[in-house]
């Protein structure tokens, strides 16, 4: 039974892989491209978040921040250093790694949620750096002219070579992300997210394994930041502000804990929300800018609402019609 | 730089302390019964002084309109509790400081759409030119800080020590399972802690917006320093809260003082960031060790 219960799961995930590197082949639209592009880039956060939610049981409230230095740094480099585009993602995901290990290390030490609010204290710190660096980020008038992603002479300049660049990276962050939660990592994951004490007693080293999925978090994180910077070509501080991280955190929630597939269904969802008028052409700008007006209110809203009605998220839901056993977020 | 400057920056870094203690007690309240971090605390903070600019749009006399407006700041503290919270309570930690950011953000985003954008002010209290003390300038207003804050820790030192709500609560904060059986009424203790922690946060928005302006968006970073000064202290007593907000306080304005004024609010995080390695129990906190 499980085998068939697999063979489907396969064949839908393989259709809806195919479906999503035909887009470009579909459409020509630059804007909608620029927007799937966006819900690619969130993915990939989505991807590290989702472990560290769903499988480590740690909410972050500063992944905005991560995704801001990676932009930072990627854009920093390729604009005023000339350095290759490759390099300069690396050294973005590279520092946002280091920031994650260097702020989950004091508090992950400790019991309790220190981290979320270490976190939350660290992306207010980051807003405050991000505009008064000017040196290097520009100051409030941010970063232009970040040159288009290339390797060598092979420059992805059109809007549909950004999208299958990005969207590869997502296919292969989630692919990554499925593997580790079905290795012994990824066991130990799922015993400390159940009972840490259980962990410990198992031979977990809870807080080191906390640690190092926070940081892989990160580092994903700034991956989709140097990506996200060269794919606009312009970033400013606003754009990762703590609203942004929240957002991030209600995907995650919204999708479900111990589930890659809910999370990254609820960034699809959750993104596209402030676009909707790309999608349905009809839709005025007066319905998208009220969509958009609202949008943090409608995501705030809905995670609450799961939490309190669908413990586990929307995978939890799919998951106990399908086991018929009431499945709990918090006593998987 | 002279002894009145200094005296100056130690005022300033007195009066913004107090107002970092109000906010850590909120933090210590609400952790004290559910053992949960309430990262909508801040949001508290920005309802009070909002709420009482409303008020006082709507024509009310400034007295009312703060009483008012630290009142709703209660009521939205319990309503948020019992529709959100309570349907969960049984769950662990992490579902319910999920709900409390949820809350935050909401509370933040209506905010926006209810009283607009932009940054309000309130007048002072007590209007008249500041005080001048050994060559130092205090602002009517700080005064009014200072009151309130001392009420509001010896009103909640009496109240965790010689009431029996006081010692429910204290009760509540060690175990919520043997309080029951002791016939304690818990989910009443933790809505009213909610309620009280809204006050606390209520009143610290309100006596800071005539110095300050509030904004809609002011609750996340007053959250962060009420929660450093709560870590700094030792989240728990009353007392701890106030000797972490005031040492912070401090701290920050010798750092304008003597380093520079862009980056203060990166000083409460590499603060809480050391506490938290260093001491994590506070200043005044005991250290606790985890059985395994």
């Amino acid at each position: 039974m499980r085998w068939t219960r697999r063979r489907l799961g396969i064949t839908l995930l393989g259709v809806m892989g195919i479906a999503i590197a035909a887009v470009p082949f579909l459409t020509d639209d630059r804007y909608l491209l620029k927007v799937l592009t966006f819900v690619g880039v969130n993915a990939i956060v989505v991807a590290g978040l989702a472990l560290l939610f769903g499988y480590a049981g740690q909410i972050s409230l500063g992944h905005a921040a991560f995704f801001g230095l990676g932009a930072y740094m990627s854009a920093y480099l390729t604009t005023t250093h000339q350095t290759p585009w490759l390099l300069a993602v690396l050294a973005g995901t590279g520092i946002a790694a280091a920031g994650g290990l260097l702020l989950a290390l004091p508090s992950l030490r400790l019991k309790g949620h220190y981290l979320a609010m270490a976190t939350l204290g660290f992306n207010e710190i980051m807003s405050v750096l991000f505009v008064e660096l000017r040196g290097i980020t520009g100051g409030n008038n941010g970063l232009s002219g970040i040159p288009f992603p290339s390797i060598g002479s092979f420059v992805i300049d059109t809007p549909a070579g950004i999208y299958l660049l990005v969207w590869g990276v997502a296919a292969l962050a989630f692919l990554g992300a499925a593997n580790l939660v079905r290795t012994r990592p990824g066991r130990a994951m799922r015993a400390l997210h159940g009972s840490e004490l259980g962990a410990v007693a198992s031979g977990v080293d809870t807080t080191r394994l906390k640690v190092q999925v926070f940081a892989l978090s990160a580092a994903l994180a700034g991956l989709a930041g140097a990506l996200y910077a060269h794919a606009v070509g312009f970033i400013s501080p606003t754009q990762f502000s703590l609203e942004f991280s929240i957002l991030l955190v209600a995907m995650v929630v919204v999708g479900g804990t111990g589930s890659l597939v809910g999370p990254f269904f609820a960034a699809v969802v959750l993104t596209l929300l402030q676009y909707v008028h790309a999608l349905i052409p009809g839709l005025g700008n007066d319905v998208a800018s009220v969509i958009q007006d609202w949008e943090v209110d409608i995501s705030g809203m809905v995670m609450i609402l799961t939490v309190i009605f669908l413990p586990g998220g929307f995978a939890a839901l799919v998951r106990r019609k399908r086991i018929g056993v009431a499945v709990d977020g918090e006593t998987v | 730089m002279d002894s009145a400057a200094l005296l100056q920056f130690a005022i300033a870094g007195l009066k913004n302390g107090a107002i970092y203690a109000l906010v850590a007690l909120g933090f210590t309240l609400v952790f004290g019964s559910t053992g949960i971090i309430n990262f909508a605390q801040g949001e508290f903070f920005m309802l009070g002084g909002m709420l009482a600019v409303f008020f006082v749009r709507l024509g009310l006399p400034l007295p009312i309109a703060v009483i008012a407006g630290v009142l709703a700041t209660a009521g939205i503290g319990l309503a948020f509790e019992r529709l959100a919270l309570r349907p969960r309570r049984d769950s662990g930690p992490l579902v319910l400081i999920i709900i409390t950011i949820g809350g935050s953000m909401v509370m933040k985003s209506l905010s926006r759409h209810v009283f607009g954008g932009s940054e309000l002010s309130l007048p002072a209290f007590s209007e008249g030119p500041s005080i001048v003390v050994a060559g130092a300038a205090i602002e009517r207003q700080a005064f009014w800080v200072w009151g309130l804050t001392i009420i509001a820790v010896v009103g909640l030192t009496w109240l965790y020590s010689k009431t029996k709500f006081g010692r429910s609560m204290r009760a509540c904060s060690l175990s919520h399972e043997a309080s029951r059986l002791m016939g304690i009424d818990t989910a009443r203790i933790v809505m009213v802690s909610f309620g009280l922690a809204a006050v606390l946060g209520g009143i610290a928005g309100v006596v800071v917006a005539p110095l300050t302006q509030t904004s809609f968006d002011v609750g996340a970073r007053i959250g962060v320093k009420g929660f450093a000064a709560a870590i700094l202290g030792g989240l728990g007593n009353p007392i701890a809260a106030v000797v972490g907000g005031l040492t912070l306080g401090l701290v920050e304005s010798m750092s304008i003082a003597f380093i520079s004024s862009t980056y203060k609010d990166v000083i409460a995080l590499v603060l809480l960031l050391l506490v938290l390695f260093v001491r994590p129990e506070g200043i005044l906190g005991r250290a606790t060790r985890e059985k395994v």
